[in-house]
């Protein structure tokens, strides 16, 4: 911490020595600031959508500036059935499941390749990193999946496929080798205890840092997720939130004719069904959540990933 | 238990490490049984594109299933050299991979050397925070952003055109815009991530070296090059050679859903993933196609990532990745 | 070296696993497989022209269907629109039950997901008993039984048609029962039992009446002229609603076929249809338009045509934009079918259709034929219902279909719902209630639809002018031959490629013409278009002169 303050101090004075010029700096944020624009806007429009009337959409389409406001399609959503909320919490429950499961994993592996003295390590580390170099394709993956592991309509189909990633394991293993002095681990075994205690005890409260990196990451992954669904789940009680988007996106009928979607209350109104706007509200619903979270959690993805590609 | 066995030591050393061994392994083994379920063996899979694959009707299943279907040596691999589609398509996997990595190079270091430049720091930590944003969406949520601008009856582009009196493009059936569409959704997406490591890098570099250079008198332009560039050259070496084993991938979510699957685009839009996924959908090609072209995707990707490592390490041995 | 010893062991850990899992599986398919023997027979390497019928363990006898063990049945059907299937469930289950103690399961498969879903289910091995096929979907009857997907039905090892459905059999006219008989993963045989629906094709003109008046047009306006003709009404409407109104809802790939008179090459639906055959639009059993032959449909100068006008339509505002996206189209069809956003449809036709349509969606709906009705492979195998081979109990689901097929309760409770619910019976006639709107199954895609009640306005005699119909329905040349594409998969597979980037947007007009069809031309030459229909040609030839003798 000390230190990484004297470092900025001394940038800080480096800078007012050897800063840009004042033009150049407007230009750079002129640049900047474009960009960043493109990257927001997009969201930022769709929310307008979201509070669009229908009859402002039928007049003059999607505009920043709709002729009228509505809250309809929010209230829509409130009247929805089962299907949304179901979604919701299925997507929730994926993530935390397959985050927490993906973690540990991702973390027991790396950490015994760290181990310089697991007398397999070159063979497990080669067992991993090759899955990255090779791999079966997409038809004999389905394949196994489906006809030999029974992943098919079920939690696990949406959990089991993506739980390690070896990028994570090179990521996690660097993490300890530049964070965990390898006394520590003789010092523990000195003292007696045992491999696993060791290692929740002592690595894992001293890599908090590399762990959320990873688990950031695996429930970005987890909460986006779309295709595995596609390919696994045909039940609509299993679908996550993003594969309902994606279902509404290929299957233009698909919020009118699904009964646990529409619900009952709904149903009655499907005919003045604002259906575009409220659209983009769900879209919004899947968003916002990783909206109002990232700009917490980014520092860590940072961090994590600065180590994971210098060093990897 | 463990502690009386430590302080023993010689005699019980061997058990010891094989315990530890042991140990050790059980930890690896979660891992170790996903990856020879989930990545070893569907490699056996592979023979697929060998045979002409049939389900057997007596007792279906995988095994089975591949063990009788009959063998045709190469025949699904005739499709990828035959038609003109899978030039098509080889071609969009490559010079859009090739594009981006180039684009994506450029842009983001650039824009990652002008974050490091200004002096407001709340204003970089914004644009920071601002830029990291797409690259936390899915392409599906990205596809439904696009639509809003494009739709043909309610986008905005659409009824801007119209209010101008332009002709209306028919956005989702004309093949011409989307390379440029698709390149623009792929930096959206990934240039403020790239951008915020390579800053990151940027701002590990000792600052004292930049001082010492404006005193000597280096102009801006001078540092950048001097001292920015050199010190970031063994990341982007890195990225740049991950990059390349992947140019025979593509990212299948844009170019499968930002096109809503529209036939007109296929041209434009057709990569050897969506192509994979399509035959795998439809009954018209076979799994052993689709198998094959997956084959072949990973034979050549596997190839030019030896291929970019061997010239990295004829360049510059250090920066190799093995 | 270390690295050398790695890769050595990795090696090494596979194959011990690869050869224990392999034991383990051979093992496993000895339990369901029955007899090894026959294992072999079928691994043989033409399994097809080798009927594996000569070696037959002797333990196909069995006197009485076992059904002593509580079965579930999934059951995936195509074209539905259900949203609450509960009540319907709770009687149908109850009646099982007792009967063949079975509890269904269906997976209501709308127009829009079937055709993705159900391949990705059958390639998948899923654990549904039985799915919807037939001559027209993605999981096609023919390919699909090639590539065993279905059980054979009639299997001289396990007849489960003798067994199980010797009545149905003899009830279904011979076109369904002929029509079925196909070259299959087993041998020459039944795959799937045939619905006993509108066995004839036939294509409509679908007229939203009330807005038609509404413009001072009649139906026979519409009668009088021909969709080259139609530009005038449309215009008149379509400055009548306004934008957002698009009078002509079509579904691409049909219109062509109603326009042109030409019909699906059977065993080509995957590829798009890109082969056809013309048929004699007045009589329809004579030689068609241009002989006895398979054309590539995309270079005749009536698809020029076609593709002319409807692109004419389409700039003029006719046709909604959403028709081109092969994703939405089918859906989007059937929502502005039933709010009745459209002037003139197309349609399939079944006998009083209209009527039932007239119903569900609320005003008065007419049909305008193109041509008379006629019988064509296709729709002898227009509505299937296939065992799949990933079925655990095939003979109770086989039961289940006989029981579906020739019992009036069950096919109606499953087909309209509950009486006094979904349905009343009035003079013989079923009556729906708004409660049969959460309950709209595909009526005639689930079986013997002759069973039914009559609907309101049908007559209480609608079936037997209903059999006597499609009894008259001429046969074309070319009936009972479907194109099998094995010899020319490779040129397929890339023209399908093609076929999909052209074909729907040419035929709803949302590309033009002029530039793209000679394009669209072009590229399939380039990718063996000529091949195909000479090779499907050859097959029609044999297929022809076989039938000849």
């Amino acid at each position: 911490m000390d230190k990484n303050k004297v470092m900025s101090m001394n940038r800080r004075i480096g800078r007012r020595l050897n800063s840009i010029s004042l033009p150049s700096e407007i230009l750079i944020n002129i640049v900047l600031a474009l960009f960043c624009l493109m990257c927001i806007i997009p969201f930022i429009f769709v929310i307008i959508i979201s509070f669009t009337s229908s009859e402002s959409i039928r007049q003059i389409g999607f505009s920043f500036t709709p002729v009228q406001w509505s809250m309809d399609a929010y209230n829509f959503i409130l009247k929805l059935g089962d299907q949304l909320w179901r979604s919701y919490y299925n997507s929730i429950l994926i993530t935390v499941i397959g985050t927490v499961i993906s973690v540990l994993i991702t973390i027991l592996y790396a950490y015994a390749l760290f181990r310089k003295d697991f007398k397999l390590r070159g063979f497990f580390m080669f067992f991993c990193f090759f899955t990255m170099l090779f791999g079966g394709g997409l038809a004999p993956t389905y394949y196994v999946c489906k006809l030999m592991l029974g992943l098919s309509d079920n939690y696990a189909a949406l959990v089991v496929p993506m739980l390690l990633n070896p990028f994570n394991v090179i990521i996690m293993r660097t993490f300890f080798q530049t964070s965990v002095p390898t006394e520590l681990i003789e010092a523990s075994a000195i003292d007696g205890g045992g491999e696993y205690y060791t290692f929740f005890k002592i690595i894992v409260p001293i890599s908090k840092p590399g762990i959320a990196t990873i688990a950031l990451l695996n429930s970005i992954a987890y909460w986006n997720e779309w295709f595995i669904p596609l390919l696994y789940v045909r039940d609509a009680k299993f679908f996550p939130l993003q594969y309902l988007l994606y279902r509404m996106q290929s299957q233009a009928d698909f919020l009118a004719k699904n009964a646990s979607m529409i619900g009952p209350e709904a149903s009655k109104m499907i005919a003045n069904l604002p259906e575009h706007s409220l659209r983009m509200a769900l879209v919004v619903l899947v968003v916002l959540p990783i909206a109002c979270a990232y700009p917490f959690f980014q520092r860590y993805i940072i961090s994590g990933l600065t180590i994971g590609s210098v060093k990897g | 238990m463990s502690k009386s066995l430590a302080t023993l030591k010689s005699p019980s050393r061997g058990f010891a490490k094989r315990k530890k061994t042991l140990l050790l392994i059980t930890m690896v083994l979660p891992g170790a049984i996903w990856l020879f379920l989930l990545r070893y063996v569907p490699l056996f899979g592979i023979l697929i594109a060998f045979k002409d694959y049939k389900i057997f009707s007596k007792a279906p299943n995988l095994w089975n299933n591949i063990i009788h279907s009959e063998w045709v040596g190469f025949d699904n691999f005739k499709f990828l050299f035959t038609s003109t589609d899978s030039l098509k398509m080889i071609k969009n996997t490559l010079g859009y991979n090739a594009l981006w990595i180039a684009l994506g190079l450029v842009i983001s270091v650039s824009f990652a050397i002008m974050l490091s430049q200004l002096t407001k720091k709340f204003i970089a930590k914004t644009y920071q925070t601002l830029m990291f944003f797409p690259y936390f969406l899915s392409w599906i949520v990205a596809s439904y952003f696009l639509l809003a601008f494009l739709d043909k009856t309610r986008g905005m582009i659409p009824n801007l055109q119209q209010d101008l009196g332009m002709q209306v493009t028919d956005w989702y059936n004309t093949p011409g815009p989307w390379p440029i569409i698709l390149t623009l959704a792929n930096l959206w997406k990934y240039v403020g991530y790239s951008s915020i490591l390579y800053l990151a890098a940027i701002t590990g570099i000792d600052s004292s070296q930049y001082e010492a250079a404006s005193i000597d008198g280096a102009s801006k332009w001078q540092q950048i090059r001097y001292i920015t560039l050199p010190n970031l050259k063994p990341m982007i070496i890195i990225l740049f050679i991950m990059n390349v084993s992947k140019i025979f991938n593509s990212d299948f979510g844009l170019f499968f859903t930002l096109p809503m699957n529209s036939g007109p685009l296929i041209p434009v839009t057709q990569t050897i993933d969506t192509y994979v996924y399509r035959v795998l959908m439809t009954n018209a090609g076979n799994p052993g196609m689709s198998t094959a072209a997956s084959l072949f995707q990973n034979l050549v990707g596997f190839l030019c990532l030896m291929g970019a490592n061997s010239i990295v390490r004829k360049v510059d041995e250090d920066s190799s990745l093995f | 070296m270390k690295k050398v010893i790695s890769i050595f062991l990795s090696l090494l850990m596979l194959t011990m696993i690869f050869t224990g899992c392999g034991k383990k599986i051979d093992n496993d398919s000895n339990d369901t497989g029955g007899d090894n023997s026959n294992v072999n027979a079928t691994d043989a390497p033409d399994a097809t022209d080798a009927p594996d019928a000569t070696d037959v363990p002797a333990d196909t006898a069995e006197p009485t269907p076992d059904i002593s063990k509580a079965v579930t049945l999934k059951w995936y059907l195509e074209g539905s629109n259900v949203t609450d299937d509960s009540e319907v469930l709770a009687k149908a289950n109850e009646y099982l039950k007792e009967k063949l103690n079975v509890t269904l399961e269906p997976i209501w498969g709308t127009w829009g997901d079937f055709d993705a879903n159900s391949v990705l289910a059958i390639n998948g091995g899923d654990d549904v008993d039985i799915y919807f096929t037939c001559s027209w979907t993605a999981n096609e009857y023919n390919a699909f039984a090639r590539n065993g997907a279905w059980v054979r039905l009639d299997d001289p090892e396990n007849n489960m048609i003798e067994k199980y459905a010797p009545d149905l059999w003899a009830l279904l006219p011979d076109v369904l029962t002929q029509g079925a008989m196909i070259e299959g993963s087993s041998g020459y045989g039944v795959y799937a039992v045939p619905g006993y629906k509108d066995i004839a094709q036939q294509n409509c003109w679908d007229i939203n009446v009330p807005l038609l008046t509404k413009y001072g047009y009649t139906v026979d306006d519409i009668k009088n002229t021909d969709y080259y003709g139609f530009g005038e009404i449309l215009q008149k409407v379509k400055e009548g609603e306004g934008e957002d109104f698009f009078p002509l809802l079509v579904e691409g790939a049909v219109l062509e076929r109603m326009v042109n008179n030409s019909i699906i090459v059977t065993g080509d639906s995957a590829a798009c249809n890109i082969l056809s055959y013309y048929i004699n639009p007045v009589d329809t059993a004579a030689e068609g338009a241009y002989g006895n032959k398979i054309l590539n449909k995309f270079e005749t100068p009536e698809y020029k045509k076609f593709v002319e006008k409807t692109r004419e339509y389409y700039l003029a505002g006719f046709i909604d934009p959403g028709m081109g996206s092969a994703n939405q189209a089918n859906d989007l069809r059937s929502a502005k079918q039933l709010s009745g956003e459209y002037l003139i449809g197309t349609q399939s036709y079944a006998l009083g259709y209209e009527k039932q349509a007239s119903k569900e969606r609320g005003f008065e709906v007419a049909m305008v034929p193109c041509t008379p009705a006629f019988v064509d492979t296709t729709s002898s195998q227009g509505a299937m219902m296939a065992v799949s081979t990933a079925s655990k109990n095939p003979d109770r689901a086989m039961m289940f279909l006989n029981l579906l097929n020739t019992d009036p309760y069950l096919m109606t409770l499953l087909d309209y719902g509950v009486e006094g619910v979904h349905y009343n019976i009035v003079n013989g006639e079923a009556v729906f209630t708004d409660t049969r709107a959460n309950y709209i199954p595909w009526t005639n895609g689930m079986g013997n639809i002759t069973l039914l009640p009559p609907q309101e306005g049908q007559g209480a005699d609608f079936w037997d002018g209903f059999k006597a119909y499609y009894g008259s329905a001429k046969e074309i040349p070319i009936l009972g031959w479907a194109f099998n594409f094995k010899s020319v998969e490779n040129e397929m597979g890339a023209l399908t490629n093609v076929a999909a980037e052209y074909a729907l947007s040419l035929s709803v007009g949302t590309i033009d013409p002029t530039e793209k069809l000679p394009e669209f031309l072009q590229r399939l030459k380039d990718n063996g278009i000529d091949k195909v229909v000479e090779e499907a040609n050859n097959q029609l030839k044999a297929f022809l002169d076989a039938k000849g003798e």
